[in-house]
């Protein structure tokens, strides 16, 4: 939370001065990433929070580096499981790093 | 949270810059920015519902969003076959709109879209009000075709056949006639030709019902008439459930394509093949784009569907409406599922918070479906894909490689499909 809080500020600062192009880039990027996480929170939960009771792993509640070596075992397939290895070999692992990154902790 | 944050602090900043730079484009929603524009959903259901929520959380709570949907609660079709076979209940499946109000500041009206004038940009309510929109987000889902089978107007609307394919009070109606009939009486499905709502929707209804069957009245029978030449989606999982789990119930019968039904002899005629009797009817007739959307003149695929551009969900018939869920014209192998109408009310949603701000829209978005089928009151079998948008081809294509169906039904697996549930009904709605 506080790498995004830092990212965004250094992004308000770089704009500030910056065309507003670029900051319009830079902010539908953001925009992008959240819809890409997004394709995860119907199993999931929005933001990566399962609603009660939970069965499916919080995945907000997880480093982003262990979601993203999980989401990777899943897509080359050392990590067996019912659904998610079919889903994870439809992403790349460009997506699956901006995914575990949005959604887990720093 | 502190992500949303961000991007709420940008967006805000960035809405009194776009604002500013748009200016010069006289008339168009954008020049206002996205907080002065007037959004408005059509339909709370997967996809309507979600569309709602998430124009409100990607534009960080800037947007102005109102929902039409004339029922006060929302009620799950995904699950409504447990009804059917008697383990679950309406309420089961029953959740309010409540919080899309409380928590994300969606204007929530309880009435009926009548009518949409494209051109003036307005929509006619039930009740007699009219309000005006900039971008609309049309969730109309289906409309049953009831003329594509004689008499069934009238045998559905004296009960002697039941559809129950919009869960509902129908749907409890349905569980009560089979719960009344006789052991060793039949129950007859039919099934239009694809697409209709739900592929394997009428196949886990047999098991659902065979389920119920097996344990009240092991005389019976139960009937299957498929207008389509094979089962239509999980055809092995289902036949293999068939066969080992209700040996001898099931009497499945392709190629079958209803064209009459005599309500006084609850018989059912074919183009060829001899007449059906049964004591409990379900006939489900050809479907096609929700009426509001073929009212408008969207329905521009075959008369039935709505053809959209996948980037947007924009339909190709008239500018500023962007129509999701099964009311859609398919893309390569993209069900009309509830799980789907969520991900099309996602990118829909991104794309109009992108026009709204003047920003490019997410160039290659990215959806999944999955789809759970009860076997019985526990087990559960999936289908899974995750579909890319090909921006040569312009339309989403499943990855090669990704998705696939269980090896096996599996209690496991059942209580994944209600984990899904939880959590996609809070997705849409919480």
């Amino acid at each position: 939370m506080n790498r995004a809080s830092t990212f965004g500020l250094s992004s308000l600062i770089i704009t500030a001065t910056a065309l507003v192009p670029s900051f319009a880039q830079s902010s539908s990027d953001q925009l992008n990433r959240s819809l890409l996480a997004a394709s995860c929170a119907n199993c999931h939960g929005t933001e990566g929070k399962p609603a009660s009771p939970a069965v499916m792993p919080a995945l907000s509640g997880q480093k982003s580096e262990d979601l993203l070596a999980q989401l990777l075992a899943y897509r080359n397939g050392t990590q067996a499981g019912t659904i998610m290895p079919q889903i994870a070999k439809g992403y790349s692992e460009e997506q699956l790093k901006i995914i575990a990154q949005y959604l887990g902790k720093s | 949270m502190q992500r949303r944050h961000f991007l709420s602090a940008s967006a805000a900043t960035l809405g009194s810059i776009t604002s500013f730079a748009s200016l010069g484009i006289t008339g168009s929603a954008r020049a206002a920015g996205i907080a002065h524009a007037e959004i408005v959903v059509i339909g709370g259901g997967y996809g309507g519902a979600t569309a709602a929520k998430y124009l409100s959380l990607f534009s960080n709570r800037q947007a102005r969003v109102t929902l039409i949907e004339p029922d006060d609660k929302f009620v799950s079709c995904p699950l409504s076959n447990l009804i059917v076979g008697g383990s679950q209940s309406l309420g089961d499946l029953t959740r309010s709109y409540d919080e899309l109000t409380k928590q994300y500041g969606i204007k929530r009206i309880r009435d009926y879209a009548s009518s949409i004038d494209p051109v003036k940009k307005t929509i006619k309510l039930k009740s007699g009000n009219v309000l005006r929109y900039d971008k609309l987000v049309l969730s109309p889902g289906v409309s049953m075709i009831w003329e594509s089978v004689q008499g069934l107007i009238q045998a559905n609307a004296s009960g002697t056949t039941l559809q129950a394919w919009k869960a509902g009070p129908e749907t409890e109606r349905l569980h009560k006639q089979i719960a009344a009939m006789q052991d060793g009486g039949v129950y007859a499905l039919s099934i239009p030709e694809a697409p209709y709502r739900c592929p394997p929707g009428p196949y886990e209804r047999v098991c659902q019902v065979a389920s119920y069957l097996k344990q009240h009245k092991p005389k019976s029978k139960i009937v299957v008439l498929d207008a389509n030449q094979d089962i239509v989606s999980k055809g092995a999982l289902f036949k293999k459930a068939w066969a080992e789990l209700y040996p001898g119930m099931i009497d499945y019968l392709p190629s079958h394509n209803v064209v009459a039904v005599d309500a006084k002899s609850k018989t059912l005629k074919f183009d060829v093949q001899d007449d059906v009797k049964a004591d409990v009817l379900n006939v489900l007739p050809s479907m096609r784009a929700g009426e509001i959307a073929v009212q408008t003149g969207l329905a521009n695929a075959s008369k039935r569907w709505v053809y959209v551009d996948f980037l947007t969900f924009e339909s190709t018939a008239a500018k500023d409406i962007h129509v999701i869920g099964d009311a859609t014209q398919n893309a390569q192998l993209m069900p009309k599922s509830g799980h789907m109408a969520n991900q099309h009310a996602k990118v829909a949603a991104a794309a109009i918070v992108a026009e709204l701000n003047d920003w490019p829209v997410a160039p290659a978005p990215l959806i999944t479906n999955t789809c759970y089928s009860f076997v019985d009151a526990k087990r559960v079998v999936h289908v899974a894909s995750v579909h890319a948008y090909d921006a040569k081809e312009k339309t989403f294509k499943v990855v090669p490689g990704s998705g696939g169906l269980s090896s096996e039904p599996s209690a496991l697996e059942g209580t994944y499909a209600w984990s899904w549930a939880r959590n996609i009904w809070s997705d849409m709605l919480a």
